[in-house]
């Protein structure tokens, strides 16, 4: 269900995840991918506090982490004060064990969600995202594109992106224009289900190693939640023979071919600046509903880009696709009705009308 | 017996397992022999780590060379070092791989590429260039690794050769093995830049970081780096994630450690059994043929033990030699 944005008996409060175990891995070596220094990405907390602040939001409540994000964000906000600045809002941190693993942004996302923060601002790449979104709930999420793929975060001055959420969850823009509805994959291995946001693959390396998908021999299947020729990834190779967006009610399911057994050959930025050359046997629709199962009898299940889950023969595997899983802040949304409706003007010669979506 | 999922033959896998099971024992050992007092010098234990090591130098030949730490029995025998030389040598006896003048940290055999564990914390990466350079030179596809810890990643010895790795192109490979402690200072308290990765990009290197207790992990992005390294695409740094089981020195009371870390550590991280349980369950190997490698470990090192505790010392006619080797 939708739901207003903002808290209606305390003040609104926002949190943010910053795991900096993302874009660490192998990627960064097979590929040219992008590094995003911790000090980066401090930063972008900064310029996303300072907005939040600006649009009258006094609370922040962050995941703690280990790899420093927090002292660079610290020494930022002291430095600030020192000079007699009140641009942030008050930081409180969740209390809760780290682990420096992506199990850290699956629980801090369920104590935010516990503690009904209005909204989590979140950094990071697919994996993030869906880690975010497995222990958020209801609770609205809002992206900033600092992993490795980032086919799921739009891409955007993280600016701006922190003007939309503090927009929104001070009540300044209404829910079914700031809000909008996403879907996501579930795959079941027997009783335990896991999700994934953007694609999931099935391949043949029944190990999860180095987590990354990258040796084009071992894929044989993949489900996607959307088709985007512009993103990079697995779902790349879904994109570039049938895009679906994200609002349409349904996925792509793509088989992929052995040697010449190909319906289709297509050039595929499977990782960043790494192009392969994708055999594709076939692909269709993929509708809520359907319960599918991989047609190989062993291998791994990759959730939006890495190997997750490996499964044998004894193993029943299925997946299925959930529309209105949850909720993002629609960035482009909320500023072009603040624009519209003046949200952001400090001196009012004219009122500009009323204007919705 | 089931289709083996995994990147590595049977045969592999069970090496790998002999590897780190014979780390293990080793290091169990001199925890034990260290507290009896039958050891001289200090000794900085490797158990834990030892599927980071492993997975690195099944990569490797005898062609090429890793600079190694203070903490680096593992190393040691991950590279192929006589396991009773080593043991005779951290009793200081003239079997020893330094005929017994040398001990626990500086055990080196250059027949196996292992130019020596090193006492003094980040000494090691500009060796490893060396090692590197050499190689280039050569044109022989050799690489040289260096192991560093968390502490001694703030060295400006190593900061030095990731600049110098660069701008040589150097076939090297950085890594960091991070047990999350310098000696018993939590890096938080120490270092301005958090990320290893970050300190590489610095250089212009590329970095990874990877779960250092899961084997699997650790074998297939070294199999990146080193396979990079090899065909001139440069230095890298690799950041293996991991626990060490012991203090920072055997007799470390580790007062440092949070409530409970060592069991839950020794219970949920432990490689070995990460590593045994996973390709038990895949159907690939069996128990019993594990157990019968946890045996021929337990010997091994039990022979080494003896050997070591009943060789000779170095005569005092040998005191002034081999401060000088040539090669």
């Amino acid at each position: 269900m939708l739901k207003a944005v903002g808290g209606k008996t305390r003040p609104p409060r926002v949190g943010i995840i910053a795991n900096p175990v993302s874009a660490r891995d192998i990627r960064r070596v097979i590929a040219n991918a992008t590094s995003l220094q911790i000090t980066d990405r401090a930063n972008i907390i900064l310029r996303v506090l300072a907005c939040l602040k600006a649009c009258g939001v006094e609370e922040v409540v962050m995941m703690p982490e280990s790899g420093g994000v927090r002292y660079h964000v610290m020494r930022g906000v002291e430095r600030s004060k020192n000079r007699g600045e009140e641009e942030f809002p008050n930081i409180t941190y969740l209390n809760m064990l780290v682990t420096g693993s992506a199990a850290d942004s699956v629980l801090a996302a369920q104590l935010m969600r516990e503690d009904e923060v209005s909204a989590i601002v979140v950094l990071g790449g697919d994996g993030t995202h869906r880690a975010v979104v497995t222990g958020c709930g209801g609770t609205p999420i809002a992206g900033i594109s600092t992993g490795t793929n980032n086919a799921f975060p739009d891409h955007r001055e993280p600016t701006i992106t922190g003007l939309a959420v503090g927009l929104s969850v001070t009540g300044r823009i209404p829910a079914d224009i700031a809000l909008a509805p996403n879907k996501k994959l579930i795959v079941a291995v027997n009783d335990v289900e896991e999700i994934a946001l953007v694609d999931v693959a099935f391949v043949t390396e029944r190990y999860i190693g180095a987590r990354a998908l990258w040796r084009t021999e071992t894929f044989r299947e993949l489900f996607v939640t959307f088709a985007d020729p512009e993103v990079i990834g697995m779902s790349a190779i879904a994109g570039l023979l049938e895009p679906v967006s994200r609002r349409e009610p349904c996925g792509l399911h793509v088989e992929l071919a052995g040697e010449g057994a190909a319906a289709v050959s297509l050039n595929v930025p499977i990782a960043p600046g790494m192009m392969r050359q994708i055999d594709v046997a076939s692909w269709r629709r993929f509708l809520p509903g359907e319960i599918a199962q991989p047609k190989i009898e062993a291998g791994s299940v990759a959730l939006d880009g890495e190997r997750e889950v490996s499964f044998s023969e004894q193993d029943k595997v299925t997946i299925r696709i959930a529309e209105h899983a949850f909720y993002t802040v629609d960035v482009s949304a909320c500023m072009r009705y603040a624009a519209m409706n003046g949200l952001m003007r400090t001196s009012v010669t004219q009122q500009p009308e009323v204007w919705t979506v | 017996m089931a289709k083996n999922p995994f990147p590595l033959s049977k045969e592999k896998l069970l090496d790998a397992y002999r590897t780190m099971r014979t780390i293990r024992e080793f290091e169990e050992r001199l925890h034990t022999e260290f507290a009896k007092g039958e050891i001289p010098g200090f000794v900085h234990l490797y158990a834990g780590e030892e599927a980071a090591g492993t997975g690195i130098m099944m990569h490797l030949t005898d062609k090429d060379r890793i600079a190694s730490t203070h903490r680096g029995h593992g190393h040691c025998i991950a590279k192929g070092v006589d396991v009773k030389s080593m043991m005779a040598e951290i009793f200081g006896k003239a079997a020893g791989a330094c005929r017994g003048k040398g001990g626990s940290m500086h055990i080196a055999d250059l027949s196996k590429g292992m130019m020596g564990a090193n006492g003094i914390l980040g000494a090691g990466a500009p060796l490893a260039c060396g090692a590197g350079l050499a190689a280039k030179y050569r044109g022989d596809g050799g690489v040289g690794i260096s192991f560093v810890g968390d502490g001694a990643s703030n060295q400006g010895t190593f900061l030095e050769s990731l600049n110098l790795a660069a701008v040589w192109n150097l076939p090297v490979i950085f890594v960091v093995e991070n047990n999350g402690y310098a000696e018993s200072t939590h890096r938080d308290y120490a270092v301005a830049v958090d990320s290893y990765v970050d300190r590489a990009a610095g250089f212009g290197l590329p970095g990874v970081t990877v779960d250092g207790t899961d084997f699997f992990a650790v074998y297939e992005t070294a199999g990146e780096v080193i396979k990079r390294a090899r065909e001139g695409g440069g230095p890298s740094l690799l950041e293996c994630k991991m626990v060490r089981f012991y203090g920072h020195f055997e007799g470390d009371q580790q007062l440092y450690r949070g409530k409970g870390e060592l069991e839950d550590i020794r219970a949920n991280r432990d490689c070995i059994k990460l590593f045994a349980s996973r390709i038990v369950e895949a159907g690939v190997v069996t128990p019993k043929e594990l157990e019968k490698i946890d045996r021929e470990a337990a010997q091994l090192i039990e022979e080494a033990a003896a050997f070591a505790k009943s060789a000779p010392p170095p005569a005092p006619a040998e005191l002034l030699t081999d401060v000088y080797v040539s090669y």
